[in-house]
């Protein structure tokens, strides 16, 4: 006892240990959250539209008031479009598409439009003035678009076989040549279906 | 008479021509000059491109833009409040219209996270205030040690190292 141990407590070092103080704490939850939303949304752009397997289903109601269902369309070719009005591509692709619908509707082929970010009276309007005979429906808040098929911008188009697989996926739009690519599938596809 | 008769016939019809013109001219006025373009922006600032990656409806240049503040223009016309033109959007076009993610989960913490780390930001702030109110000044060893003519010569042996 020397009367100085008072000394002695006062210099203790702390003792180690890992302590983390509330502020640390909420610092951490803060970049866990941010970390969280980037590699979500991160994830999410790396999404791409789909070029095999089942075509996911949708439900949409047409400029003509018919609802159609995909699923329900099995036993049929779907070629799936994607379009605008004021996407100039897409005007040039109509007509296209108009002559591919009247040389194979009677074979079990459908042709189905499905409008992308366009109002309906300007929807309404171009098909009226391209003469759009085959079925074309709104996609109500671009779910069938942006959360279905990923679509990054119009004319996408994604033929799908009599098993509601997808057969081939168009980036761009169908010009004179690639109308004949298209052509060829179909006739592939149907003598498949037949076979 | 005559001449006075005919004067009056014509004035007659080219007053009823002109209100006829003046009327049918009404909705063009009520659309063209109504909405001004400014009005139109006001609305577009607060939608987003629907092609475009992150940019606003107001600055942006392509077609689809052009379309879609002509849709603007159209429904303000109609008679919509700003508010109701920007919800038929969302309800035409998804949420990505106004710029919000469409998958539910990235939305639900875009829109959270903000509020979340505010909160956070509050609590470290009222937490540092608390910490800071409740530091009292440290006192001096000196003060709680007993002083004594002992303790004293204790401690000047032990200076001394003996």
């Amino acid at each position: 006892m020397t009367g100085l141990e008072f000394l002695q407590e006062a210099k203790d070092p702390p003792k180690p240990g890992f302590r983390l103080s509330l502020g640390g704490i909420m610092l951490l939850v803060g970049i866990l959250m941010v970390a969280l939303v980037v590699g979500l949304q991160l994830a999410r752009q790396n999404r791409s539209q789909p070029t095999a397997g089942l075509a996911p289903d949708f439900t949409v109601t047409t400029f003509d008031g018919q609802t159609m269902r995909l699923s329900e369309l099995r036993g049929q070719i779907v070629i799936l479009n994607f379009w605008a009005s004021w996407c100039g591509p897409c005007r040039a692709e109509a007509p296209i598409l108009e002559s591919i619908w009247q040389d194979y509707r009677e074979r079990g082929v459908i042709v189905l439009g499905v409008t992308y970010a366009d109002s309906e009276r300007d929807a309404r309007a171009f098909i009226a003035e391209m003469g759009m005979t085959y079925p074309n429906a709104p996609d109500v808040g671009t779910f069938v678009s942006r959360q279905l098929y990923h679509i990054t911008g119009v004319p996408e188009t994604f033929i799908i076989d009599q098993r509601g697989e997808i057969a081939r996926f168009l980036f761009a739009d169908i010009n004179e040549q690639r109308a004949g690519e298209v052509r060829a599938l179909l006739d592939e596809l149907l003598a498949r279906g037949a076979a | 008479m005559k001449i006075g008769g005919f004067f009056c016939a014509s004035l007659r019809a080219l007053g009823f021509i002109i209100v006829v013109l003046m009327l049918a001219a009404i909705p063009a006025l009520a659309q063209t000059v109504d909405v001004t373009d400014d009005a139109v922006n006001a609305v577009a600032k607060r939608l987003y491109c629907p092609v475009c990656e992150n940019q606003p409806l107001d600055t942006c240049m392509t077609e689809a833009c052009a379309r879609w503040r002509e849709e603007i223009r159209l429904q303000l016309a109609e008679g919509s409040t700003p508010d109701q033109v920007v919800a038929n959007f969302v309800a035409q076009f998804g949420e990505r219209a106004v710029g919000t993610p469409l998958d539910p989960v990235l939305r639900a913490l875009a829109l959270v996270t903000p509020y979340v780390l505010a909160a956070l930001a509050l609590m470290l702030g009222v937490f540092t205030l608390i910490r800071w109110r409740g530091r009292r000044p440290v006192s001096t060893p000196a003060a709680s040690i007993p002083v004594s003519d002992d303790y004293l010569s204790q401690v000047e042996r032990d200076l001394r190292g003996k």
